[in-house]
């Protein structure tokens, strides 16, 4: 087998992150009702691990992963998230990393990938937690008004961060086993996975 | 549908921008809104970087396009100015949070809109080359520059499909309703995959030698002003960053 990446790879590479990126993205947009933040940890891993069960189907080399997670992130700085592409590498290092050690067949340990992978996602939290202070007078002057910022400080307490950093873990585990059904259910069926 | 496979729709009317502008101008424009505050030099930033978006919709002769921003943008405001004062309690909660959030997203994504109808995916790999970034990552950004128009279509076709079947979010099954969104969705993302990867080699893009490029890109007077356009927004988010 060929180690490098390919046309083919690449071109794969860029066409799920695109799904997985606008899928991410429709899912954060309920974020605008503060009750939904912290949900995000639930929602973003569980709904995103179908497209990106998929995408696991095609990766058979080293660096896909990588690869795809550090473009969603450079995707998300150039929209503002710093923290999350610097996540992102971190995470898509370990995910590559799971995935390597499987030699990329394992369904259980592409799972398990997945559940790293989707640890991306507390990126975005983590602003909140390191600079309350001004991030909640950004919220107020940036026009959000006085209510949003004030429940979204209360629903997000500092000794929330653990427990959303292992709900992102944890919830993508489960979307990863989410998406493993949906695969079987249609996309065997039809020879695409 | 015009599916060309590796090239936008020319992006040729009007006004030409350096790739690397449009990318710096999504960047700025999207950071300095979303994260920035108001007061001191802020106030006249904001409103530049918000017509921003406008005056590049204008100058490229996207008329459409500019009439439905610069709409949306006016309600929100006018939303803001008139019915915050007028309502209380949740209604005015959340008139408050969808227009705060609305008119401080909106800007940034009209500009990536542009950037991605607007440039080609040759203009973009020869930007890309020239900034010396590898191919691992300009082919795969290419890729989903020109596949985020698609999703969006497919995205709305498929949408039409599920409300005539009465599968919506009233039908109360939200599992079942995003089960009959997404495996659709990302059938038809394998199969333009395919077609483009093969698409995609019959050009030659696998091949191991050095790619050329008939797209002359490079920066212009025009750039040079949504440069300083940038620089100033990014210099007034600073100010306020340290005051």
């Amino acid at each position: 087998m060929d180690a490098k990446l390919n046309a083919k790879d690449l071109i794969n590479v860029g066409l799920y992150t695109a799904i997985y990126f606008v899928v991410v993205f429709a899912v954060a947009m309920v974020g605008y009702i503060p009750v939904f933040i912290p949900l995000l940890s639930v929602l973003v891993p569980l709904i995103a691990g179908i497209p990106f069960m998929l995408f696991l189907t095609k990766v058979r080399k080293f660096g896909m992963a990588l690869l795809m997670l550090t473009l969603y992130g450079i995707i998300r700085a150039l929209f503002g998230g710093v923290w999350e592409l610097l996540m992102a590498v971190v995470c898509g290092l370990i995910s590559e990393l799971i995935l390597r050690a499987s030699r990329y067949g394992s369904v259980k340990m592409a799972v398990l990938a997945y559940g790293a992978a989707s640890v991306t996602i507390f990126g975005n939290y983590i602003p909140i937690y390191i600079s309350r202070d001004a991030y909640y007078a950004r919220i107020i002057e940036g026009g959000m008004g006085l209510e949003y910022g004030d429940a979204l400080m209360r629903f997000m307490p500092d000794w929330s961060a653990p427990a959303l950093l292992v709900s992102c873990f944890v919830f993508g585990i489960l979307g990863g086993l989410l998406g493993k059904a949906v695969l079987k259910k249609h996309f065997t069926r039809a020879g695409i996975a | 549908m015009a599916r060309e496979i590796l090239s936008g729709d020319g992006g040729e009317r009007g006004l030409a921008l350096d790739p690397r502008t449009k990318l710096l101008l999504v960047f700025t424009v999207s950071v300095v809104l979303t994260a920035g505050g108001y007061g001191g030099a802020m106030d006249y930033a904001r409103p530049a970087l918000a017509a921003a978006p406008f005056a590049l919709l204008l100058l490229s002769r996207r008329w459409g396009s500019a009439a439905l921003y610069s709409a949306a943008y006016m309600f929100l405001y006018c939303a803001e100015m008139f019915l915050v004062p007028l309502t209380y309690g949740i209604v005015n909660f959340f008139i408050l949070a969808t227009c705060g959030m609305f008119s401080r997203f909106m800007p940034g994504l009209v500009m990536g809109h542009f950037l991605v109808t607007t440039t080609t995916a040759s203009q973009f790999m020869a930007a890309m080359s020239r900034m010396r970034v590898p191919a691992k990552v300009t082919v795969p950004l290419s890729v989903m520059f020109r596949f985020f128009p698609t999703v969006g279509e497919e995205c709305s076709a498929i949408n039409d499909a599920m409300r005539m079947r009465g599968v919506s979010l009233a039908g109360g099954r939200p599992l079942v309703m995003l089960e009959y969104r997404l495996v659709p969705m990302m059938v038809c993302g394998v199969k333009i995959g395919e077609e483009l990867s093969a698409a995609a080699l019959t050009r030659g893009f696998g091949a191991p030698v050095c790619r050329t490029n008939i797209r002359k890109v490079g920066f212009h007077a025009q750039d040079a002003a949504a440069i300083l356009l940038c620089l100033f927004g990014i210099a007034a988010y600073i100010g306020w960053l340290a005051r």
